[in-house]
């Protein structure tokens, strides 16, 4: 690598030391709750789907947390309720991170596809990510999650190619890479050999804003059922199935919502530490 | 006094003639309009096409089980969907501008069924919108007095913190805390005769939960913004001038500041839209949402559609109205 792009992603790069070590603290949490959310259907004490205790019982006894609307374990269903949720959600954020690195790249070396791009970003602005997301599952029945993630995807890389782009443009105006191109390099050598690899910085902080996004996205699919469908447990549609009962066990409700707000929380915070920049950049698109 | 001022106009205008600043911001006005209404027009050609080329039609959608071939093709065309595509995307698109957004599966006219919802989700959008502006507004204002303190750090954190939390989980919280706990705000809503809320304490909860995930994300853009104004050399003539504070503040950097912040408010209206369907749900509030939710149990994609194409003729209004904004705060410099 040349010293050129050293000094292209000088800016980048993350503060040794002290800032690497507070770095690190800021994304544990969302490593350690993305860990506990893998893990959790292992840890559930009871059967996902068997009735326990009566429905919305209070918490005591055999369910820690009470019963749900049919009598299920809160805390059972709780602990397996985050798995598809974070496997879903880290799914959508790799290929958002993955095509929106391929295409800002492409888009820094070839203007022509960075206007393409420029012109699809202005469009979805104009559809809110949630009614984008009802659209394509109502309009493909069968979809199922593959719906769900093939919507999240397609609304969330306009964005995503416009943050790769500003970062690649200096690096693709390099004077190495113009070198390479002059030699006779084709595209594909170029984004892949020579611009990528100086925007891992870039790259890692996107995931994470495109991991923030893709929860949100995500968990709100569940709660209007387009979705995981019953009787799968997940903890936006154990908010929406119980919160007829918020009464009789606020648990049932207040336990999955402490879940998806935690892991909104930790995953923003890590996602922030991440960033390379401060100010307006750093405010993730949705 | 008023002669001297037009005497005074020709003598200016004598050298080449500039164009009038009048002229250019209208020039600019429409040049943006049009820019945005074919922007608006090609995102429903492509919701059309969402709509047409994934599986499945309305008539699918409401089909009964058990029900014989011939009954669904009969419906099929009594919904108009065996003629070509290209004839249906020309009545869709036409008949948008006139206030039709076509029919959804049961066979009602779309813009029947958002006559009444739709101007009570614009009321929650709008108020939460009001909420967030003045809310992120002062926010931003109050950590930018003291750079890097304590208070500062604390707004900011909690920003982060409180943007990527989901519209109903906020919603959750606000319902335990302020209707079943405190009992002091009502946690459903109730409709008058004309369907719209019954009084102005249903409004506040809704509200709320809307607003509260756009204040963390637009305190933010308040706060990058006043911090890059804040460089600025004329803010430091002013500083150094002598002026008081919060002079400064409300004469020199919020105006810089504006066009900025007025891109980060429109840019929440989108979230605000698809916000309201959630919380709508929760709060059984009688807009878009309890629309939506029952197309989403009649897998109604041309509701969708339908909704999709007023929410976003509702946003473009918004982005012009900033884009107006920042030409107005440059003065037709742009």
């Amino acid at each position: 690598m040349t010293s050129t792009a050293a000094a292209a992603v000088a800016k980048a790069a993350p503060p040794p030391r002290r800032g690497r070590r507070r770095t690190v603290l800021r994304v544990l949490p969302a490593l350690l709750l993305t860990a506990l959310a893998l893990a959790g259907p292992w840890l559930a004490p009871h059967a996902i789907d068997a009735p326990v205790v009566a429905p919305y019982a209070e918490p005591g006894g055999d369910a820690p947390l009470g019963g749900d609307q049919l009598g299920r374990d809160v805390l059972s269903r709780v602990l397996a309720g985050g798995r598809e949720l974070v496997v879903t959600s880290l799914l959508v954020a790799v290929l958002v991170t993955a095509v929106a690195a391929v295409l800002g790249a492409v888009s820094a070396l070839r203007p022509a596809v960075g206007r393409v791009v420029e012109r699809t970003a202005d469009v979805l602005m104009l559809l809110p990510a949630v009614l984008g997301i009802l659209l394509v599952t109502l309009s493909w029945p069968d979809g199922g999650r593959l719906a769900v993630v093939t919507a999240s995807v397609v609304l969330g890389v306009p964005y995503a190619v416009r943050l790769v782009a500003g970062a690649a443009a200096p690096v693709a105006a390099s004077g190495y890479v113009e070198a390479a191109a002059v030699g006779g390099e084709r595209l594909g050598y170029l984004v892949v050999r020579e611009v990528l690899p100086n925007l891992r910085a870039t790259l890692l902080a996107l995931f994470g804003l495109r991991f923030v996004a893709a929860v949100y996205l995500v968990a709100t699919a569940g709660f209007l059922q387009v979705g995981p469908q019953p009787p799968a447990a997940d903890w936006a549609l154990m908010i929406r199935e119980n919160s007829a009962g918020i009464v009789l066990n606020p648990w049932a409700v207040l336990a999955p919502s402490i879940a998806i707000g935690l892991l909104a929380m930790s995953v923003n915070l890590a996602a922030a530490a991440l960033v390379p920049t401060t100010g307006r950049k750093a405010v993730p698109a949705l | 006094m008023a002669g001297s001022l037009t005497r005074g106009e020709p003598a200016a205008a004598s050298g080449p003639r500039p164009v009038p600043a009048v002229l250019r911001t209208a020039l600019y006005a429409a040049g943006v309009l049009a820019h945005r209404i074919l922007l608006l027009a090609v995102l429903l050609a492509a919701v059309f096409a969402a709509v047409e080329l994934l599986p499945g039609d309305a008539a699918d959608a409401t089909s009964e089980r058990g029900e014989s071939a011939a009954d669904l093709a009969a419906r099929r065309h009594l919904l108009g969907l065996d003629r070509p595509v290209a004839e249906r995307f020309w009545d869709w698109m036409t008949g948008l501008p006139t206030g039709d957004l076509g029919t959804s599966a049961r066979g009602e006219p779309v813009a029947d069924l958002l006559a009444h919802p739709f101007p009570n989700t614009l009321l929650l959008g709008g108020l939460a919108l009001l909420v967030t502006l003045v809310a992120s507004v002062a926010f931003g204002c109050w950590a930018a007095a003291r750079p890097g303190g304590p208070l500062d750090r604390g707004v900011s954190a909690s920003a982060t913190g409180i943007l990527a939390l989901p519209e109903f989980v906020v919603a959750v919280a606000l319902v335990l805390v302020f209707a079943l706990w405190t009992d002091w705000l009502p946690a459903v809503t109730l409709t008058d005769a004309d369907g719209s809320p019954a009084s102005w304490e249903m409004l506040v909860l809704p509200v709320l939960a809307l607003a509260i995930p756009q204040i963390g994300w637009n305190t933010r853009i308040v706060r990058a913004a006043l911090a890059d104004e804040a460089k600025a050399p004329h803010i430091e003539t002013a500083v150094l001038d002598g002026l008081p504070r919060h002079r400064v503040l409300t004469h020199h950097l919020l105006p810089g500041a504006l066009p900025t912040i007025a891109a980060g408010i429109a840019t929440s209206t989108g979230m605000l839209l698809g916000g309201a369907v959630v919380v709508e749900t929760i709060f059984n509030y009688p807009g878009i949402g309890s629309v939506l939710a029952g197309a989403v149990a009649d897998r109604d994609s041309p509701v969708i559609a339908g909704v999709v194409a007023v929410t976003g003729a509702v946003i473009t209004g918004v982005l012009l109205l900033a884009d107006l904004v920042r030409a107005w705060a440059s003065g037709g410099r742009t």
